[in-house]
């Protein structure tokens, strides 16, 4: 009844939701990327996967300029300001992640070994498995606020094993005969693809926060 | 109309400083803007004044009988203590000025209502006591209701805003109703003014002190109440507001920044944290035993002064 009153904070609402869209459009794009193309970055749908994933972050990018836009615009309390621009910040930090593996793969034409493969594979899947937990964590933020602690223990052991899974495939590189260069290059590729679920574990925290912060 | 000047004045600066207490929040987190936060401040205090400020008028009125001369030593007193206190840094209570200057005045016409003082004393020991109480009532149930309607963070934000400018409009309201007194009370004792004339002048000179020089004041001292989460801003806002009204049913003028800084420690108490300093506790105590004594010696000061004749040749 009285919506037209709080066009911004519903504006914003959308937008957020909007971005959460978004996100989830550039991890398919990046998962495809990877898929594809993990055992051969030569192959023909890498650029344009990868401009594709590229494109779609600067799109996240441009979202949250439009919802900072928006809430600096005397929209909404300076905490909840600061809890929104902060939560988006770190949810980009993993959009960031995704561009920089296939830059990593791409750029420095990194071939993951045979015989690391089916634990690479399984720690990318665990990833993508915590940002579409995260997803659903900052979904219930702004919307029915259920389920949101619950979802923090999930990534909470999905983040564990996928640390687990990084650990033993370092090594396992480590004890192959790969040339220390190549050894070094794969120990990038394994660490950032790791990074995902840290970062999204971090996220996870930050929405739990802001949901106890608003319980008296 | 010369002689209500010192009461004008007096009111001048008491809306240009109170209004912070009740609006300072929204306006200084850019919540709501000023002209609009002052444009509301200004007409509920001038509602509460001509609604409510009949009571704490009588009170005031009855203190001590008056001369028109006596009323403007005791409103150019009692503006001059503010003054002087703000210039010390001292949080100060227009209220406790104003009654200082009386008891001067009552001193020197050997005339004071003991029993109509003794009710206000015991309420400036009881304003900041009840905004502690009122506080922690409020955030308790006002809490429990909260929690239950599991708000996303939007709604949270658009009620709490909400909130923040009807407790704020409330709080207008309360302070236009109590502290109208303290501004043109003095003249209704001279004789020089009805009580319906008195909360008019008085709620209009509030008002424009509101309009014409809250800003910098909202913008600065509002922010220290901002630091709390919204919620309790919110508590804040509304135990100030109904303590100073709960003391204008009673018909006694309180200060509102002493209301404020009690709900500010009652929010305190209930969420286990230290929200005013030992400091500020130490000042707004100095400030409270001094604002009468120093207002009291000011108007005795300013009775002789304008009772000094030249005598030539000695």
């Amino acid at each position: 009844m009285f919506g037209f009153l709080f066009k911004k904070q519903q504006q914003i609402e959308t937008l957020i939701f909007n971005y959460i869209e978004n996100f989830r459009k550039t991890q398919k794009l990046f998962s495809d990327a990877f898929t594809s193309c993990k055992s051969d970055p030569f192959c023909s749908d890498f650029d344009f996967l990868t401009k594709q994933t590229h494109k779609y972050e600067s799109r996240g990018d441009d979202i949250r300029d439009e919802i900072n836009d928006l809430m600096y615009g005397k929209a909404l309390l300076p905490e909840s300001r600061e809890d929104i621009m902060r939560l988006l910040e770190s949810v980009d930090k993993i959009l960031g992640h995704f561009e920089t593996i296939l830059h990593i793969i791409k750029g420095q034409k990194v071939v993951i070994p045979d015989f690391i493969m089916p634990k690479v594979q399984e720690l990318f899947t665990f990833s993508l498995e915590s940002c579409d937990l995260m997803l659903k964590q900052i979904e219930a933020l702004f919307s029915t606020q259920q389920g949101i602690r619950e979802l923090v223990s999930d990534i909470d052991l999905l983040e564990s094993r996928c640390d687990h899974i990084e650990r033993s495939l370092i090594s396992a590189v480590f004890s192959s005969d790969l040339d220390l260069a190549r050894k070094i290059e794969v120990k990038e590729l394994i660490l950032m693809i790791g990074n995902i679920s840290d970062q999204v574990d971090r996220v996870s925290k930050r929405v739990n926060i802001i949901r106890m912060k608003r319980i008296v | 109309m010369f002689s209500l000047l010192g009461g004008i004045f007096l009111g001048w600066s008491l809306g240009a400083n109170d209004a912070s207490n009740v609006f300072g929040s929204a306006v200084s987190s850019r919540m709501l803007k000023f002209w609009t936060a002052a444009v509301l401040a200004a007409i509920f205090v001038l509602l509460g004044a001509l609604l409510e400020g009949r009571s704490g008028i009588e009170t005031l009125q009855g203190l001590t009988q008056l001369t028109l001369q006596q009323a403007v030593v005791s409103s150019v007193a009692a503006a001059v203590t503010v003054t002087v206190m703000t210039v010390l840094g001292l949080p100060v209570s227009t209220s406790q000025a104003v009654v200082g200057a009386l008891i001067g005045i009552g001193i020197l016409n050997h005339h004071f209502n003991m029993t109509g003082l003794g009710k206000i004393v015991a309420c400036w020991f009881g304003t900041p006591v009840g905004g502690v109480l009122i506080a922690i009532i409020i955030y308790k149930v006002l809490g429990a209701f909260y929690n239950r309607l599991n708000l996303t963070m939007i709604q949270s934000d658009i009620l709490i805003r909400c909130g923040l400018i009807a407790g704020g409009s409330y709080g207008a309201y309360a302070l236009g109703a109590n502290n109208v007194a303290n501004v043109t009370a003095v003249y209704v004792g001279a004789g020089m003014l009805s009580i319906f004339q008195a909360a008019l002048i008085g709620g209009l000179s509030i008002g424009f002190g509101i309009l014409t020089y809250s800003r910098k004041v909202m913008e600065t001292v509002g922010s220290k109440l901002v630091r709390m989460d919204p919620f309790s801003a919110l508590v804040v806002v509304l135990a100030e507001a109904v303590t100073v009204h709960i003391y204008t049913l009673v018909g006694v003028p309180v200060s509102t920044s002493q209301a404020v800084v009690g709900a500010v420690l009652g929010v305190g108490l209930v969420k286990g944290i230290k929200t005013v300093s030992r400091r500020t506790l130490v000042n707004i105590a100095i400030g409270w035993l001094l604002t009468p004594l120093v207002a009291t010696g000011i108007s005795i000061a300013f009775y002789f002064a304008v009772h000094l004749h030249y005598i030539p040749g000695v």
